[in-house]
């Protein structure tokens, strides 16, 4: 019989370190940020990995106001709070504020990649049921997969047969007796069946690395697009040696990691001394992988040295990696509350993707900002796009509440290019003092408000729509 | 659902037996009603058949599959036919009828305007055959004025060719878009309920036996039908008589109202002051050509006063949206005088009415009547930019329609690089030659061989010089460069022509 088909005997406490942890949640509102939000709650599995430390996913706690751990033979709540969060790979640790509530229970030993069709065993608290739950499955695909928190970030990921469900989050995949994975994502079963997710150990070793220093770092990015070489003209043209070695560097982010390294059009030979072959794949300890994968394993100010082809000429370096910024914009953020600046009804507020989805925009100029924002480099331009989202009808602005939603391009010829542009800009005396004029980015005609009338209607109007403050800036 | 229960109430009454009662003395059939009077036809009405077929978007060398349209013609002198440019959009074959007799006629355009949305046809026959055609017909007159409150009738056949009216009463005169999209013109609207006959284009309004106007569209839900008039009709035959083909006339401007009181103490608008505030010009346009800035105040355009709403009062059909100054009551060619208000003084600015011919836009507007122009090299198939080609997506918003589409909106940074189109890799068709390229398309080209790329006939050109045996292709975005072997090139070209892909012509320039 295998170790994963042993009898857990959860009086004898063999699965208190597994808990379940209960989060009361507060989440933002992006349509009227001015408001705190909608209570909500839910819950998922945590498990101890060191002294007063759990590990569970990011999505279990994200919004948290309130976090309680349960244990299976232990009746009393225990208040916990976040320690560390890390939503570029959906983990987190939590800690009881109390810390000698746990002193008792045993750590879970965290163990190395199984192999495929080895069984492991999902421990948690999903739905069905109040108490502690066990599925048994097999490895089924080890591959590098979106994770779903972000939607923007993709790690190794590792797929299982086992039952994942609403709950299991966080909770340990366990093989041998010891922690092959945390689960956190699956398809539901209308798209998909016995497909579930869990998060490898090399994914959390990095993390658990990362923080040794008292904080998350976060993931770093090479931060370029490759374009393979399948065509004989390729080979020819870029003067390579039709030995399969060598991927076309297509684009180079400019905000990232070689942007002064690398140019489109160079050939990336190796990585670290892992030759890339021409369709973008590294062989690492034996196996072929996606280049990214080797930049995964690494931290932020980590180097890694590259060779490249350039003009027909090779030549090395060494990159010093950093994460790239601008693609956050793009994926779910958490934990934050949502920026803003109210002034006489308009509503200014960051384009990110959290707003993008709350006001369900539509509009042609907004959209192709937002979907080109990486892809035509929008981002230099305007590290932060700052989008008129709403007009607080009133009379100072009766003629203007059709404008919206809309890209502010200036405000009194102050070209806005982030959030905490505006508020000078508004205060600004522009080439008509009496006035304050607002630029929208391929929009008919300027916003015009004259500046009494729109300082005697702030007031007005954040009583009349109970607004308490009129702006807020996130922490500088 | 419904067809079962309705069946089954027929059999159910078949299966009831009559009450047994005495017969009546009365005959079984009444008496015949008197005949109607003659069936009511028309001699200056025919029937358009039309077979019509666009190009396809994607393989821009084949055709899609014929469609049909079938309306109604205006007999107009000289045995022309007058329909909507709707109805012979792309026509491939074009069938009059005439109602009584079914006799039919092929027919030719003489001349089309598709932002006005008029064609004149002619018959394709000589002689005997198109004599005889036209023997029993009537020419009609133009109606050139109507008013809110008129009376008009709406003109179908019927299977024996007997004429069907509908009434309508204009309700209102105002300006519309006709069908393509920025043709804003003078249009009647009425309320009524108009059948569905078998003809469902072109059907003549009319107003004391002269032609008002032809139907532009009927929205069935509202019941709200709109007439395009007969000022515009007699505009557009003025127009072909004198050979010219000028067109319908436009200024090239964006034009924002000024109601709101801030703005207008913003622009030094006095209270009561109307005029129109310019928030762009059109390149190369009447308004450009006169000197028009962005930011000018527009206050009168020959000597009709505009107010804040972008209206005017028209001698002729009371108050109506500036454009059919220019639309309706000018020709090309035209002197026009307008008045602006720039940095507080008035300006006059004077020149002649331009129109400014699709082909010379950046990104054509509409092509009708004609495939785009592409190229194939060796499977990679380039196109010059086209609205159409936008619209032939569809629903299917993705990233890299979204791109193009801001591209099509927004072309003067690449204007300013010397382009006079914009020429894109459109699809790659697969072929030994282009292995590795298959998924890439919607990309713009920058350059090919070192050659900059400014229209279709750049690419043709700069393809016949590949450096070492290989053509470069360099596009804005990833992945940028590109290669292609020239001898694989003219292998898969060969190939093209006569293979799989019978691509028949392997370019079009025109």
């Amino acid at each position: 019989m295998s170790s994963t088909a042993q009898p857990i005997d959860v009086a004898a406490g063999d699965s208190d370190n597994i808990v379940n942890i209960d989060v009361s949640m507060l989440f933002p509102d992006y349509r009227e940020p001015w408001n705190a939000g909608q209570p909500s709650g839910g819950s998922g599995t945590g498990f101890m990995i060191g002294k007063n430390r759990f590990l569970t996913n990011a999505h279990v706690v994200s919004h948290a106001t309130r976090i309680v751990i349960r244990t299976q033979n232990d009746p009393a709540p225990h208040p916990a709070r976040i320690v560390f969060i890390a939503h570029d790979c959906d983990l987190a640790i939590v800690e009881a504020i109390n810390g000698n509530d746990f002193a008792k229970l045993r750590t879970l030993q965290i163990g190395g990649i199984p192999k495929l069709n080895t069984e492991v065993s999902v421990i948690g608290y999903p739905i069905g049921g109040e108490r502690i739950s066990v599925t048994r499955g097999v490895v089924s695909r080890i591959d590098f997969r979106p994770y779903s928190h972000t939607g923007v970030d993709s790690h190794l990921a590792i797929q299982i047969d086992a039952a994942i469900n609403p709950g299991n989050s966080g909770g340990p995949v366990l093989q041998d007796g010891k922690v092959v994975g945390v689960a956190f994502q699956g398809y539901s079963g209308r798209v998909a069946q016995n497909v579930g997710y869990m998060i490898p150990t090399p994914v959390i070793k990095r993390f658990l690395k990362d923080i040794e220093d008292g904080h998350y770092d976060h993931y770093v990015d090479l931060a370029i697009s490759s374009f393979p070489i399948e065509n004989p003209a390729q080979i020819k043209a870029l003067k390579l040696q039709g030995d399969g070695v060598g991927v076309i560097v297509a684009d180079v982010e400019p905000a990232g990691s070689v942007s002064d390294k690398l140019h489109s059009g160079d050939v990336l030979l190796s990585i670290d001394g892992n030759p890339v072959y021409n369709n973008g794949l590294v062989r690492v300890d034996g196996e072929l992988m996606d280049m990214n994968e080797v930049v995964e394993r690494k931290f932020a100010g980590d180097t890694v040295k590259i060779q490249y082809q350039r003009d027909g000429k090779r030549a090395e370096n060494t990159v010093t990696l950093k994460r790239f910024a601008p693609y956050l914009t793009l994926g779910e953020q958490y934990n934050q509350r949502p920026r803003y600046v109210m002034y006489a009804g308009l509503v200014f507020q960051p384009m990110d993707k959290n707003l993008m989805d709350a006001h369900q925009i539509r509009d042609a100029t907004v959209s192709y900002w937002f979907d080109n924002f990486l892809s035509q480099k929008l981002y230099k331009d305007r590290p932060e796009v700052v989008i008129l989202t709403n007009v607080l009808p009133d009379d100072v602005n009766s003629y203007i509440q059709g404008s919206f939603p809309a890209i502010v391009d200036e405000i009194n010829g102050v070209k806005i290019k982030a959030l905490a542009d505006v508020q000078d800009a508004l205060k600004k005396q522009g080439d008509n003092p009496d006035f304050i004029m607002i630029k929208l980015l391929e929009k008919g005609r300027p916003l015009v408000l004259k500046r009494s009338l729109a300082a005697e209607a702030q007031p007005r109007i954040m009583t009349n729509y109970h607004i308490e403050e009129d702006s807020y800036l996130g922490h500088e | 659902m419904k067809a079962f229960y309705s069946v089954l109430a027929l059999l159910c009454l078949a299966s009831l037996p009559l009450p047994a009662r005495a017969e009546p003395k009365a005959p079984l059939f009444p008496e015949a009603a008197p005949s109607p009077a003659r069936t009511v036809h028309s001699d200056s009405v025919l029937k358009v058949n039309v077979t019509y077929q666009g190009y396809s978007a994607h393989l821009p060398w084949q055709k899609e599959a014929p469609g049909a349209r079938r309306g109604l013609g205006v007999v107009l002198a000289n045995d022309r036919v007058l329909v909507t440019g709707q109805m012979v959009a792309n026509a491939t074959y074009i069938e009059l009828e005439l109602p009584e007799s079914g006799q039919k006629m092929p027919a030719k355009v003489v001349g089309v305007d598709y932002e006005a949305n008029l064609a004149l046809l002619e018959t394709a026959a000589f002689g005997e055959r198109a004599k005889s055609f036209f023997a029993g017909l009537k020419p009609m007159q133009i109606e050139a004025k109507a008013h809110t409150g008129d009376n008009l009738s709406i003109w179908q056949t019927g299977r024996v060719g007997e004429l069907i009216v509908t009434l309508l009463r204009v309700s209102k005169v105002m300006t519309s878009q006709y069908v393509l999209p920025g043709s804003n013109f003078l249009v009647y609207e009425g309320q009524g309920i108009v059948r569905t006959e078998g003809n469902s284009f072109t059907l003549p309004v009319v107003k004391n036996g002269k032609l008002a106007g032809l139907l532009l569209r009927y929205d069935s839900k509202n019941q709200l039908t709109t007439v395009l008039p007969g000022v515009i009709i007699e505009h557009f035959l003025k127009d072909m008589a004198d050979g010219k083909n000028g067109g319908f006339p436009s200024l090239g401007i964006e034009v924002q109202a000024t109601l709101d009181d801030q703005f207008r103490a913003y622009l030094g608008l006095k209270p009561g002051q109307g005029g129109m505030y310019i928030s762009s010009v059109v390149k190369g346009g009447t308004a450009d050509a006169v000197g028009m800035k962005k930011e000018d105040i527009l206050l009168s355009i020959n000597g009709f006063n505009i107010d804040s709403r972008g209206d005017y009062e028209d001698p002729d059909f009371g108050r109506l949206s500036l454009s059919h100054i220019v639309r309706g009551r000018a020709y090309v060619g035209d002197e026009v005088k307008m008045r602006v208000l720039r940095e507080g003084k008035e300006v006059e600015l004077k020149g002649r009415l331009t129109r400014k011919n699709p082909k010379d836009y950046t990104v054509w507007p509409y092509l009708f009547d004609r495939g785009p122009n592409y190229v194939v090299e060796g499977g990679l198939v380039f196109q010059e930019l086209t609205k159409p080609y936008l619209q032939a997506f569809g629903e299917d918003a993705n990233a890299t329609l979204l791109r193009l589409s801001h591209l099509a909106e927004h072309p003067e940074e690449y204007e300013k690089q010397g382009r006079t189109k914009l020429v894109f890799l459109s699809a790659v068709l697969p072929t030994p030659g282009t292995q590795g390229y298959e998924r890439l398309g919607g990309l713009l080209v920058k350059s090919v061989n070192g050659k900059a790329i400014n229209d279709i006939s750049d690419l043709d050109k700069a393809f016949k010089q590949p450096q070492d045996g290989i053509h470069t292709v360099e596009f804005e975005d990833m992945p940028k460069k590109i290669y292609l072997d020239a001898f694989a090139v003219e292998k898969d070209n060969m190939a093209l022509l006569k293979g799989a892909y019978r691509v028949g012509s392997l370019k079009r320039i025109e």
